[in-house]
């Protein structure tokens, strides 16, 4: 699930911050600039792991910070295709399910990778959600989110920023996994303990 | 109305820190300098001062670092040790198992036959059941299981008592 990357970027230093020792100032401003965001084709930075070369330290005519060149690694959640991850169940509509594992939201398995064969029960409420259950050897098997969910990464894709949003829709997922649940062992753990 | 999510790409902040700069220089060196287990990043959270009490207000981990924290701890590598990760390691060499293969296992813990079987790509060309079933033998028993689980397992383990006092007598 998670892997190290090794990042090499040019920093600058507010002069607020001149107080500090180097590698603490250093380490806040990288935490500020990447910890939580989508790095595309790396995935969800989780932390920084170490900082290995700090360089440079130029001051640029006309600024009052400091700029270095850090070269340091990242914990990076990025899946690869064909691990199994345990997640929760977020909503369940007629596209597919949404799960979610606490630090990442974004997990779609969409019909097709649903176990087959598999129906629908609209739920009389609201019609855009839905319970979704597996039939097998004549009895259902219902998803209805009360433990956790075991699903293989399918795919993982990191679409472009969209330039403009219409206002009702939802906000940009710059990462987003696809799973599947199409075989034996995966989906809900009480199915097979 | 928000445009941007704010997991973003960090494109505004790399642009504001060089704007004295003709060229944006932001280069991967290496994009995949190691694979992790998940006990790993566990560890490494609870070396930076990541806990389940009332303290971790205090300490200098991000609250989306505290969000990991909480997945990991309550999923199956909470106990786990590095002693029986490498021991679990050397024991499944003779199986021939991917490494892909062999983090989904130590991630995930599967304690049955058909736990393992997503987790193993062509399971009957590759190994006989046999093999299967001491491969999901030794991990139950190399891998501490999750306390949630404990309940389920005790059933199982009347006859497993003394390979689990061996165990215990090594620790």
């Amino acid at each position: 699930m998670f892997f190290l990357s090794l990042i090499e970027h040019t920093l600058c230093l507010p002069p607020h911050l001149l107080n500090l020792p180097l590698d603490e100032a250093i380490k806040g401003e990288l935490e500020t600039l990447f910890l939580d965001k989508v790095i595309p084709n790396l995935g969800l930075c989780i932390s920084i792991y170490d900082i290995r070369d700090i360089k440079d330290g130029f001051i640029y005519p006309g600024d009052g910070a400091s700029t270095y060149t850090v070269q340091f690694r990242l914990v990076m959640f990025r899946p690869f295709v064909g691990e199994i991850i345990v997640g929760k169940l977020k909503s369940s509509d007629a596209n597919g399910l949404k799960l979610s594992i606490s630090f990442f939201d974004d997990i779609h398995i969409p019909v097709h990778l649903l176990p087959n064969p598999s129906s629908l029960m609209p739920n009389p409420e609201n019609k855009h959600q839905g319970v979704w259950s597996w039939e097998f050897q004549d009895e259902q098997y219902p998803i209805d989110g009360k433990d956790e969910i075991r699903f293989r990464v399918h795919s993982i894709s990191y679409p472009p920023i969209p330039i403009e949003q219409e206002k009702e829709a939802k906000p940009f997922a710059p990462m987003v996994i696809t799973g599947s649940l199409d075989y034996d062992g995966l989906g809900p753990i009480s199915w097979w303990v | 109305m928000k445009i941007f999510h704010p997991k973003a790409y960090p494109l505004e902040g790399s642009l504001r820190t060089l704007q004295l700069q003709s060229s944006a220089h932001n280069s991967r060196v290496q994009a995949n300098a190691g694979a992790l287990t998940n006990f790993e990043v566990l560890d490494f959270l609870r070396s930076r001062g990541a806990s389940t009490d009332p303290t971790r207000v205090i300490a200098p981990v991000a609250p989306s670092e505290f969000k990991v924290y909480d997945y990991l701890v309550q999923s199956a590598v909470c106990n786990q040790t590095r002693e029986s990760i490498n021991e679990f390691l050397k024991r499944c060499e003779k199986y021939d198992l991917a490494n892909a293969e062999k983090l989904n296992i130590i991630n995930i813990r599967p304690s049955s036959l058909v736990e393992i079987d997503p987790i193993i790509e062509e399971c009957e060309k590759r190994m006989k059941s046999e093999d299967v079933e001491e491969l999901v033998e030794m991990v139950v028993q190399v891998l501490p299981e999750h306390p949630a689980s404990v309940g389920i397992e005790r059933g199982t383990d009347v006859d497993k008592i003394s390979p689990d006092q061996e165990l215990m007598e090594a620790n």
